[in-house]
């Protein structure tokens, strides 16, 4: 580290940077996409940011507009803050764009109130509902705190190889979500209470969050160390605002790294009743994948990694603004949308696949994925090298071999799904045209339903169903099977094939 | 003269039904079967491999290339009996305990056996037991390991520890290469070196033979 230099370092992604000691941090965080609603003038709240390791100085903005609590818990303003020594913040404004749901469903009405939870390995969300009518009170959404402990599952599961690092993230996602919780709980009525709750998780967010060891989970046979679902009392949870007689659920898990939030999903698109072959797919930085047909459901999970996250991508960031998230081709020339319509700072997943659906059609990009002038200028500043377009194609490939071999092990092709839904933020942002463009999605796009936040749905329907959802999730489970995408004999031939790009006619 | 150039392009480019023509061919013409390994088939791994390091080619090409040189390799190795011809030397390779990721380790040994070395593939989720019995068994002259998971590369030092334990430490060269591998975990473990891509540890293989 170079004398009078501080490195600032951003989460969940764990991008960083460098900065002389005691200057602006603003002026580094604008180019990284980070908006000042009140122009960095320290009025508004917009650009706040928590510190996560080391320190930033209160300032008297910080006094004036947090809370002392909010203090305490490390917000501070970026816009005034000055760094004097290393330290990692989390951006408020990521966490902001984290995907909810208000998809309307059937429900036997009840009494009281009830809260649903998604954990993601990155991004969480919290909704209270009126059990009555199943109107939303109030959402809350938040990053993964877990997230300093490593951006994919398996760098967490490594870090909690340590008692004390497993413990540690333990108690900050529960910390977390039970601030959400609690901040959820302004929302009832006068003397309400809540007295249903649903979490959901994929299993190793699952056994972080109740302190199963995922030591099992490290290595094969990947076996977890707990697919049960766990019942709790609203005294065991300690949620402020949550009855003590309260009962809360975490659904249980399917198989392997297929958690609760794969079975949530299959209860929110009802692919357990699915009277033709069906499929769908939760595509975050770990993919999970469900195929039904026949009254039987077939899950596994590919390791399709952070790059439609951002991450790995030279100038990748999240859908924030400064990305571009959409391209498209006109008359051979290329107009790309940038998030907050500003100058744009990077490229996000759904910008991603567009840019490189667009680099095929004009023939920047080769099928192979070779790029032979060394770079695609998109828009401004950012442009895309080969390095990227290989990141994607490792990505696209895993993603798309995982759909054939499920479909194959159930004796179908791509093509006689009837539906296939697609969960998770990246595929609700995706052109579906473009994903089969640059076949990451080997499916008629017609057939293509983007789902929402659909392991959020799952968690509220569940609040309604009897016996806590006992009935269903049994049901569902033992109709489930999971595979091992790695252990299916032709892996790595489909693997490879699935990395090249379709041919222009192809399609 | 048998054209040894037509073998070399058609592995290079992943033509197997035309590689194993020109291979047929080039034999019949009578070329040495070692001047072809030599002179057709590591010349075309090395052009791809140098590809990939450019960025030029990706994994689908370095594999079609690999399957075109294991065909003509399987038409050539019973020719090359008695002929005196001698590989550059003896690699184990296997991806380690508990990982069951096998394309880079697969890569890797495509490229060594493109460069001329006889390769003993253990498979995937090997024991480091296994690659002590394979040493002895073997007797390679480089032992290499694959993980593509932060969870699973530590079974490598494990893996150095239990050659060590069984005294046979001193008679291998390790390398080690995966996702999640640095060049300072390699040091950290007591490798004795690390590669970010197939061709870079197929080089790193030869220049360590040769220096033994």
């Amino acid at each position: 580290m170079n004398e009078g230099m501080v490195r600032i370092t951003l989460l969940p992604l764990g991008d960083s940077f460098t900065m002389p000691a005691g200057s602006s941090l603003a002026d580094h965080l604008f180019t990284r996409g980070i908006e000042f609603p009140c122009g960095g003038r320290g009025r508004c709240r917009g650009c706040r940011v928590r510190v996560i390791a080391g320190e930033l100085a209160e300032t008297p903005s910080d006094i004036h507009l947090l809370t002392p609590v909010e203090r305490k818990d490390g917000w501070r303003m970026s816009c005034q803050a000055r760094p004097v020594s290393d330290v990692s913040i989390e951006l408020r404004q990521w966490s902001a764009l984290i995907l909810a749901d208000d998809t309307p469903f059937k429900f036997e009405p009840q009494s009281g109130f009830g809260v649903a939870v998604d954990i993601g390995t990155t991004t969480m969300a919290a909704q209270l509902l009126d059990l009555a009518t199943s109107r939303i009170l109030g959402t809350e959404t938040a990053l993964n705190p877990q997230g300093p402990f490593g951006a994919d599952v398996m760098s967490r599961i490594a870090a909690a190889s340590s008692r004390d690092s497993a413990a540690k993230m333990m108690e900050s996602v529960r910390r977390e979500i039970a601030g959400m919780v609690a901040r959820l709980c302004h929302h009832l009525p006068a003397g309400g209470k809540v007295s249903r709750g649903v979490l959901v998780g994929n299993t190793a967010m699952h056994h972080l969050f109740l302190g199963f060891s995922v030591a099992t989970l490290a290595s094969y046979p990947f076996k977890a160390d707990h697919l049960e679902g766990v019942d709790m009392r609203g005294s065991e949870i300690g949620w402020d605002g949550v009855a003590s007689d309260a009962q809360v659920q975490f659904l249980p898990n399917l198989g392997g790294f297929v958690g609760s939030d794969i079975l949530a999903v299959i209860i929110a698109t009802r692919l357990h009743e699915a009277t033709v072959p069906a499929g769908g797919a939760d595509l975050g930085t770990n993919g999970e994948l469900v195929i039904s047909s026949g009254g039987t459901l077939l899950v596994a999970s590919t390791a399709a990694g952070p790059a439609f996250e951002g991450a790995r991508i030279s100038q990748g960031m999240r859908a924030a603004p400064g990305a571009i998230d959409r391209m498209s081709v006109e008359n051979g020339i290329i107009n790309a949308h940038v998030v907050g319509g500003i100058a744009p700072h990077g490229i996000c997943g759904s910008g991603l696949v567009d840019a490189i659906a667009c680099g095929l059609d004009l023939g920047i990009i080769e099928p192979s994925g070779r790029l032979p002038s060394g770079e695609m200028r998109l828009r401004g500043e950012v442009r895309l090298i080969q390095q990227d377009i290989r990141e994607v194609q490792l990505a696209k490939g895993a993603i798309a071999a995982g759909i054939s071999i499920l479909v194959r092990e159930k004796g179908l092709k791509e093509e006689d799904l009837g539906v296939f839904h697609l969960a998770g933020a990246f595929g609700n942002h995706l052109d579906i045209g473009n994903s089969r463009r640059i076949g990451l999605l080997p499916i008629p796009a017609d057939k293509v339903n983007p789902a929402g936040n659909a392991a959020l749905l799952g968690a509220k329907m569940s609040l309604f169903l009897p016996d806590g959802g006992k009935g269903l999730c049994g049901d569902i489970i033992s109709r489930v099977s999971h595979i091992s995408l790695e252990t299916s004999v032709d892996f790595q031939d489909l693997y490879a094939e699935k990395m090249t790009f379709p041919e222009k006619g192809e399609i | 003269m048998a054209d040894l150039e037509a073998v070399r392009k058609a592995v290079e480019f992943g033509k197997k039904n035309d590689a194993i023509a020109a291979t047929n061919k080039a034999l019949e013409e009578g070329a040495a079967p070692g001047d072809l390994v030599e002179k057709a088939l590591i010349p075309a791994m090395a052009a791809v491999g140098e590809k990939f390091q450019k960025g030029e080619a990706f994994v689908p090409e370095m594999l079609v290339a690999a399957k075109a040189m294991k065909f003509c390799m399987e038409i050539i190795r019973p020719k090359l009996v008695g002929t005196g011809y001698k590989p550059v030397g003896k690699v184990v390779i296997g991806t380690v305990r508990g990982d069951l990721h096998d394309i880079g380790k697969n890569l890797v040994k495509m490229m060594m056996e493109g460069a001329g070395f006889e390769v003993v593939d253990l498979g995937v989720n090997v024991e480091p037991a296994q690659f002590v019995e394979a040493v002895k068994q073997h007797s390679p002259q480089v032992v290499a390991m694959s993980a593509l998971l932060t969870t699973t590369m530590l079974a490598m030092p494990d893996t150095v520890i239990a050659l060590k334990e069984a005294g046979i430490r001193d008679r291998v060269k390790v390398i080690i290469g995966g996702a999640p591998i640095t060049e300072s975990f390699s040091k950290e473990i007591g490798a004795d070196g690390y590669r970010s891509d197939a061709f870079a540890a197929a080089t790193l293989a030869k220049e360590l033979v040769g220096s033994k």
